[in-house]
């Protein structure tokens, strides 16, 4: 117990960070690895990616996505406790020297991963490059939460072009490629754009290894919620990824499951923003 | 010479929540005896001498049964001592009574062979156990016996690290304690009790009772460190660091799935999944709570075990028709008589010899439909005494929105993944020698981390035992040191 939030910042229109105390936590984590928290006593388990582990204390990026990560934001402040807190989760990647590694990053999860995995893969002499991806300007981050201090090189793009490259990562990714600058991809976010991620690199032969987010209850193995088709096989993306092979991946069964309980999470992201307007929050 | 008094041949009956009501609620089925009814079905029992009586020897863990309800009768006008004198002759063997009164298959231990068995009803002795521990909990009677039983708790004998907070792990703890070991609890998930808190419904065990059991042990000074997977949190080889011993008690939880097509269709759960959202997480209670479930108008559960039937039972719950279908027949299903028997009267339906060859979604990716083959019983029987199956080559498709698969589970690898020294056979059970030591010197194990899936008493039976290896092993590697 007492998982206390020691500091917590908006990040974008739509992003905020939050870092709480979990020593258990901190000491243990490896790149790739992620955590499982539950805000209070009537809250789901969500997974979440961990941005930096240090101090005692775990950095989380997180979307306002719906009602649990809207409960984050607008009921917990620095000073209050989250009811749990576990980890790491997860296999942890294997950081070695590759060459050139690129980190592609389109939402939340993936852009805490892009700072993490580049900082571990720049440590360990690999060239690294961040493409990371914003809707728009409003939901870009600010400049000292990128990648950048710990990337080779940085791309910024947002797909309206309102600020940085207009565009996608995915187009910057084939311009890399053409160019033969590219041994490795990590990469984590919106499940369609993986999709096509792996489509692009495939034909090249680059091994591409990326988050493959499912909807998880324990995170351990034990519920079979999270599974995937992975070269044919059922895989468990919480004990065997979440980071794996995207060229294995049977994407659009993964698309698919991972909408799930889209019914349900509107009925309790509808209940609670009405209830949020009752109590004058919003 | 003495009057031999007259055998009561029939139970005396405890009252259950009727039918029409239960099913809209997760509220316990069966409301169990009070004082009264339990002492005319105690003195039922004719007394055997302990050194012979078959429900000792029936039990696997050796409840001193006639001892318990001679103790319950001794008393008929003070209801308080006699269910003192009756809790400690259960803890002397058991110390979650409420829990195992409620879920242990008595019909196959205690009360199979139990005299009284042959010229009537067996006693019912499960349910005089849950009274005691129930009456007990109620009245306040534990916290005495508790500083009795703490006669060695000052902490100081040793360390033992615990994973996994199941019967196993919590009955391994709580017997460490009782000696004098201080003992540090570690689980992966937020609540405590294994299985006991996410897979067995509230309708056959509330969560309250469990919690209450399990604050026993934190008032026998066990610590329980939640969040905690060992393997990840912290390493094994780290707990033997800083511990005398390790007991491992991380039990059976990796689902088996069925590898036929359309697996990864909307709607179809694992039964762990489906339980475990309802029981640990409550989606049974959304959007109140913020778990969510969803379940459509039929729903098919395969498998015929205790899992089975609680996910059954907690789907009708949830409003749908549910069917169970098994690939064998009636007389080989593995689950409890009595949860079988509330799940038929509850409306459960079952369909038997019928073997799942396929799932068949509609087009936005959700099941509609299961396909079975059929399936035919042979003379010859399997190593476990049941008869043998064949496909007779005949399918059937049966409608169904919702399906649940319950076939089975496995331990899940993640200690023995990391600590590379921890040998396991092939299905995943740790290998244990006779003083249910693993491989690594100074590492127990016990419950379904070792036997597979097995039942709440023998993980219990298998923490007891370790703990008196363990402290034996403590006692050795203190003397030569
Ligand atoms: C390995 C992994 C890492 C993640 N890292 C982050 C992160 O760093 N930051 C972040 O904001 N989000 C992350 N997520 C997603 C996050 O878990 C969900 O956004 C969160 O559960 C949403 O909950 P909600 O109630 O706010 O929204 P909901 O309205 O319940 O859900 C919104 C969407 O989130 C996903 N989701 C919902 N429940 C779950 C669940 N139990 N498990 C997984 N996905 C779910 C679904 O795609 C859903 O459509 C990660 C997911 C995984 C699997
Ligand atoms: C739905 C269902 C109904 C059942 N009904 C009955 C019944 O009516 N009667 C009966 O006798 N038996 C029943 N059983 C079987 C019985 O529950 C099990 O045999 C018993 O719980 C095994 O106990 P255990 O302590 O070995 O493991 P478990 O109860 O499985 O507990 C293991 C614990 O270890 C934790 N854990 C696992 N890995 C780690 C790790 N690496 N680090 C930390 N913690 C870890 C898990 O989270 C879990 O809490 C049922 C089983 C199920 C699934
Ligand atoms: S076998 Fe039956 S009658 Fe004999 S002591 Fe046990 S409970 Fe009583
Ligand atoms: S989340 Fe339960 S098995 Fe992966």
């Amino acid at each position: 117990m007492g998982y206390v939030i020691t500091k917590k910042e908006n990040l974008s229109a739509i992003d905020f960070f939050m870092e709480v105390e979990a020593p258990h936590i901190a000491r243990s984590w490896k790149v790739g690895q992620f955590v499982v928290l539950i805000p209070d006593e009537k809250g789901e388990r969500v997974p979440m990616s961990v941005y930096y582990a240090k101090d005692g204390r775990i950095g989380m990026f997180i979307r306002r996505h719906g009602k649990t990560t809207l409960k984050l934001w607008y009921e917990f402040e620095v000073g209050d406790e989250l009811l749990s807190v576990t980890g790491p989760l997860g296999k942890p990647i294997e950081v070695k020297h590759y060459g050139n590694v690129v980190f592609v990053s389109d939402a939340v999860c993936a852009q805490a991963e892009s700072y993490a995995t580049l900082k571990a893969m720049k440590e360990a002499g690999n060239y690294t490059i961040a493409i990371q991806t914003f809707e728009n300007e409003a939901n870009v981050y600010p400049e000292r939460y990128l990648a950048k201090p710990v990337a080779d090189e940085h791309y910024l793009t947002t797909e309206d072009g309102s600020v940085g490259i207009k565009g996608h990562y995915l187009d910057v990714l084939r311009e890399l490629i053409e160019k033969d600058k590219v041994d490795i991809v990590f990469g984590g976010g919106k499940l369609g754009s993986l999709k096509k991620l792996a489509e692009l690199t495939r034909p090249y032969g680059i091994p591409t290894i990326v988050t493959v987010r499912q909807i998880m209850v324990d995170g351990t193995g034990m519920c079979g919620s999270c599974r995937v088709l992975y070269g044919g096989e059922i895989k468990f993306a919480c004990r065997d990824g979440p980071m794996m092979d995207a060229h294995k991946i049977d994407w659009d069964d993964a698309i698919k499951r991972n909408a799930r309980f889209a019914e349900q999470e509107k009925i309790a992201r509808e209940r609670y923003m009405a209830e949020l307007r009752a109590r004058g929050v919003v | 010479m003495a009057v031999k008094p007259k055998l009561i041949k029939e139970r005396i009956p405890t009252p259950e929540v009727p039918v029409e009501e239960r099913v809209k609620s997760f509220v316990e089925v069966n409301l169990g005896y009070d004082f009264a009814s339990a002492l005319k079905e105690a003195e039922r029992c004719i007394q055997c001498p302990p050194e012979y009586a078959p429900c000792i020897k029936g039990c696997p863990v050796h409840i001193n049964i006639p001892g318990f309800l001679k103790a319950l009768r001794e008393n008929p006008d003070n209801p308080d001592e006699a269910v003192k004198n009756a809790l400690r002759v259960i803890w002397n063997d058991n110390t979650l009574p409420a829990v195992t009164g409620r879920v242990c298959p008595q019909e196959e231990q205690c009360e199979a062979p139990c005299v009284m068995g042959k010229v009537g009803d067996p006693i019912n002795i499960g349910k005089l156990e849950r009274f005691v521990a129930d009456y007990a909990r109620k009245h306040g009677i534990e916290e005495e016996l508790l500083r009795e039983f703490m006669a060695n708790g000052d902490g100081t004998k040793g360390r033992v690290a615990v994973v996994g907070s199941g019967p196993a792990g919590l009955t391994c703890a709580g017997e460490l304690a009782k000696m004098g070991y201080e003992v540090t609890v570690f689980e992966a998930l937020h609540r405590p009790g294994g299985v006991l808190i996410y897979g067995i419904p509230e309708f056959r065990l509330p969560k309250e009772i469990l919690d209450k059991e399990i604050a026993k042990l934190r008032e026998l000074g066990v610590e329980i460190k939640l969040d905690h997977i060992v393997g990840k949190t912290v390493t094994l080889e780290e707990l033997l660091g800083e511990y005398d011993a390790v007991f491992i008690g991380t039990g059976a939880g990796t689902p088996k799935l069925l590898n036929i097509p359309g697996i990864l269709l909307d709607r179809i759960y694992t039964a762990n999944e489906f339980l475990t959202r309802i029981n640990l997480m409550k989606a049974y209670l959304f959007p109140e709570y913020d778990e969510p479930i969803a379940v459509g108008e039929k729903t098919i559960v395969i498998g015929a075990g205790n899992t089975a039937m609680d996910a059954a039972r907690s789907a009708l719950r949830l409003g749908t028709e549910v069917t169970i279908a098994y690939r064998r027949g009636r007389e080989d299903m593995t689950a409890r008589i009595e949860e079988i028997h509330h799940a038929e009267e509850e409306g459960v339906k079952f369909e038997f010899f019928l073997n799942p060859v396929e799932f068949i979604g509609d087009e936005e990716g959700r099941v509609k439909a299961v396909k079975f083959e059929k399936m035919r019983p042979l003379e010859e029987r399997d190593r476990k005494g049941k008869r043998k199956i064949v496909g007779t080559g005949e399918y059937v498709t049966l409608e169904a929105d919702t399906v649940i698969i319950a076939i089975g589970l496995e331990p899940n690898r993640i200690i023995s993944e990391e600590a590379t020294g921890l040998k396991t056979n092939p299905d995943g059970t740790l290998v244990v020698d006779e003083n249910l030591m693993t491989s690594i010197p100074g590492v127990f194990a016990g419950g379904d981390a070792i036997r597979g899936e097995a039942t709440v008493i023998l993980a219990m039976g298998d923490g007891k035992r370790a703990a008196k290896a363990i402290d034996a092993y403590i006692r050795r590697k203190k003397a030569n040191a």
